[in-house]
């Protein structure tokens, strides 16, 4: 009996502790987690990036998103029709082309826009590696890169 | 105790898995060259043994409206519902896929137990290939060509090519008029990386087919384009 009365009172501690914690500091953050080793073959990992030089970040959120919280110096490609498609190329043509890496984001590991932006940007066949971040946008902002 | 363990996982693993259950997460939708919108139906059926609510959708893009039949969110046992995509087509051509994001009660806020894909393939009208033609930086300057094809049943003619740079000469050869032709690109200084876009605009009646863009490039071949270096 004692025993199932100190079981009792060590749960009822440990709840109301866990739920004041979540009540002062919110839910748990989730990160974006992302492992070299099982990634696809067209992705990278954020911790991939050794050298930030010559590197083209593609935004392929919609304009609003990118124009409120996208990566200083990203550029804009999406695939939403109001978008002029032909201009996305010819006013991108030539940051692709002296660039050594373009990497595209979208929102985060869920959308999956940022690979048919790729394939497009690929088929331009411009020079460049084209490939696509793991986690999108999500993995940028864990890692402080760009905010809410 | 084995035996039990296992029938109680294999429990929680049916009660995890999504139980509305969709005749096709992916569908295949062929557009006329001239529509503007295209539609694809979704049949769903609640396979488990209670009520599901619909809690939440999402269209991946603005150009793809979602409506559920009827607006009915809720769905007994055995009760069976339709999710009707319509895709905008906007300038797109070629293939592109659109989803959608569904959530059930009881569903992560980040995690959509159901995406659904509506695949859509817009007729090409004018195609070129390749869309852009590579020299190598202090290479040989030898003439290229990017072949101009009209996919479609009547003729179409190219009206006008424009170049953004003088660094590279071009000439329009006609092989069957109002179906074929070719663009010869010349560059004519390989010393430095260049790079031009040609406008090739035609008599297309479609106005989202009627110009079309290639490219001419002069630029340093990359060590990192085979590799995976970053």
């Amino acid at each position: 009996m004692r025993t199932r009365s100190q079981l009792a009172i060590i749960c009822s501690i440990s709840l109301a502790a866990a739920g004041l914690t979540y009540l002062i500091s919110g839910p748990p953050t989730r990160s974006h987690l992302c492992d070299p080793a099982t990634r696809k073959s067209d992705e990278i990992c954020l911790s991939e990036i050794s050298d930030p030089n010559g590197i083209l970040w593609v935004d392929a959120r919609s304009r609003a998103a990118w124009q409120k919280n996208g990566l200083p110096e990203s550029i804009l490609w999406n695939l939403d029709p109001a978008e002029d498609m032909q201009a996305f190329e010819s006013n991108n043509a030539e940051k692709i082309a002296s660039a050594r890496l373009v990497i595209i984001y979208c929102g985060d590991e869920n959308c999956g826009i940022s690979r048919q932006v790729a394939e497009r940007i690929r088929k331009l066949d411009l020079g460049p590696q084209v490939i696509v971040l793991n986690g999108g946008w999500r993995a940028l902002r864990d890692a402080g890169r760009v905010r809410d | 105790m084995i035996r039990i363990a296992c029938m109680l996982l294999a429990l929680a693993t049916l009660a995890q898995s999504a139980p509305l259950k969709f005749a096709e997460t992916l569908r295949e939708v062929h557009a006329p060259a001239d529509a503007k919108t295209v539609t694809t139906d979704f049949t769903f059926t609640n396979r488990s043994n209670k009520p599901v609510t619909i809690s939440r959708y999402e269209s991946a893009c603005s150009c793809m409206k979602v409506e559920i039949s009827d607006a009915k969110l809720r769905y007994a046992p055995g009760e069976s519902g339709t999710i009707r995509a319509e895709f905008d087509m906007g300038n797109f051509s070629g293939e592109i896929d659109k989803t959608i994001a569904l959530w059930v009660e009881g569903d992560p806020k980040d995690k959509p137990s159901i995406t659904l894909t509506a695949r859509v393939h817009i007729p090409v009208i004018v195609n070129i290939e390749p869309k852009t033609l590579k020299w190598s930086l202090n290479g040989k300057a030898n003439p290229q060509a990017i072949a101009i094809t009209m996919k479609d049943t009547k003729p179409v003619r190219i009206t006008k090519i424009s170049s953004s740079s003088e660094n590279f000469r071009h000439e329009l050869k006609t092989i069957k008029d109002g179906k074929s032709y070719e663009l010869v690109v010349t560059p004519l200084d390989l010393s430095l990386p260049a790079l031009a876009i040609f406008r090739i605009e035609t008599d297309c009646a479609l106005a989202k087919h009627k110009t079309q863009q290639a490219f001419a490039v002069v630029r340093k071949p990359s060590s990192s384009e085979n590799d995976h270096t970053r």
